[in-house]
């Protein structure tokens, strides 16, 4: 298993920070992508933000009140090693099927 | 990921066999090559901190550091580029091109001055650069993430092109050519880099050429990269009919190794070469002549050819009716075995 860490994105127009509300999910936790994660405010709103993959929680950082630069980790996902890269899927490893079959008369000279 | 043993002259060879991923092979490769040649480096797009998008590169960063890991922008001719002036100043650049159909915007500094430059420099100036590129089809990525280059670099006189089938011949293959005096291509079958395999560390068996990876009498399928499994199974299948099937890995697609086809279509007088790459002046075209070259007088039927399709590499969703598949291969061997001379 790999960690995977997710930084505090850019929540708009140039806004350096974001005050965490609530969080959504906590430690231990197996999430989806697009699961909404924690609620933030920023000057402009409260908004949740949605998971960026699926994996397990293994720390987040900050709590209710406290405040995260933008870029600073926000939280650490377990991974599996042999998720695929950033673009694609793992191809199946499946037991070969065939509608063909070979018939030949072979001559061994 | 284990780390790499680098006691040389140990007596023992003990755990000399490891089970590991092709991923996790090349990996190894690298972290190794690092470690033995102070003159390494290696860079490409999220090569660095990420650990790149395959994670081949993940760690060495950490172990190896910042001024030989590094990231680069967003730019192929730069990359390519930059692994030019760092081979005239003694380096030997180990760049990455992120894709396959990445590797377009660098072909001018490929074609005209890694392939050339120890040429035109009268050997003053050799290329010592391995090119590591993620390759063919099979995991359903968009456009420019699934294609077969090998065709356009073999034509290029100056490169070496090479592709591994299994963890073990990316092991040894990668360290090997990262040690060559010459451009390679490293062509890594991007679909199989999850797959495990065993690597036997301390055997490697020779680098050159090409391998036997399954003996038969009646037909040789030969193919590389990715395709190499997928021959193995079809030969199995036709082991079922009684069909004993020969599966050369080419490994090397530049030079290729004509001697192991004509010895091997010369036993079983019977061959079929598959690839992912479209059809038309495919490397397949080359390997027929080859064999055609060395064994016209006892083959049983022509050369065929299973292959992509003469398009450009289509989405994901139509990926499987693309890339050459079980029953179009058996279709193949069959042609070749109910072939009447006229």
């Amino acid at each position: 298993m790999a960690e995977l860490s997710f930084p505090l994105p850019d929540l708009g127009e140039g806004l350096i920070e974001a005050t965490v509300l609530e969080w959504l999910v906590a430690p231990g936790d197996q999430v989806e992508r697009n699961q909404p994660l924690v609620e933030v405010e920023t000057t402009k709103s409260a908004v949740e933000l949605p998971s960026p993959q699926a994996g397990k929680v293994v720390r987040i950082h900050g709590g209710p009140g406290e405040k995260i630069n933008v870029g600073e980790p926000l939280i650490v996902f377990e991974v599996p090693d042999d998720t695929a890269g950033i673009v694609g899927t793992v191809p199946k490893e499946e037991a070969p099927k065939r509608r063909v079959r070979l018939s030949a008369v072979l001559d061994e000279d | 990921m284990s780390s790499p043993t680098l006691e040389s002259g140990t007596a023992t060879t003990a755990a000399a066999t490891v089970t590991m991923s092709m991923q996790q092979a090349l990996n190894r490769a690298l972290d190794e090559v690092l470690a033995e040649n102070p003159k390494a480096v290696i860079f490409g797009e999220d090569c660095g901190r990420l650990g790149g998008v395959f994670r081949i590169t993940d760690g060495l960063q950490a172990r190896h550091g910042a001024q030989r890991v590094f990231d680069t922008p967003l730019a192929e001719s730069g990359i390519l580029g930059m692994s030019v002036g760092l081979a005239m100043a003694g380096f030997h650049p180990i760049p990455e091109v992120q894709f396959d159909g990445f590797a377009y915007p660098a072909i001018n500094q490929i074609v005209c001055q890694i392939a050339r430059m120890n040429y035109r420099s009268r050997g003053t100036l050799p290329m010592p650069i391995t090119l590591r590129v993620p390759s063919f089809g099979g995991i359903r990525a968009p456009e420019h993430h699934g294609e077969s280059l090998e065709a356009l670099f073999a034509h290029v006189p100056g490169l070496k092109v090479v592709s591994p089938s299994n963890p073990h011949e990316a092991y040894h293959l990668l360290k090997h050519a990262a040690t060559r005096p010459d451009p390679v291509i490293f062509m890594e079958p991007k679909s199989r880099y999850w797959q495990k395999g065993e690597v036997d560390i301390a055997n490697p068996g020779s680098p050159e050429g090409a391998k036997v990876m399954r003996e038969g009498r009646h037909l040789t399928l030969v193919a590389w990269g990715a395709m190499v499994a997928r021959c193995l199974q079809v030969a199995e299948l036709a082991a079922e009919d009684g069909i004993e099937i020969e599966v050369l890995d080419l490994r090397w697609l530049k030079p290729i190794d004509a001697a192991a086809l004509a010895a091997s279509v010369g036993k079983t007088r019977r061959a079929v070469v598959v690839h992912e790459a479209p059809l038309t002046s495919g490397l397949g075209a080359e390997v027929a002549q080859l064999i055609t070259q060395a064994c016209f007088d006892t083959l049983k039927a022509p050369v065929e050819r299973v292959t992509g399709f003469d398009v450009p590499y289509p989405s994901g969703d139509l990926e499987d009716e693309y890339i050459p598949n079980i029953d179009r291969i058996l279709f193949g061997i069959q042609r070749v075995l109910e072939y009447k001379r006229g």
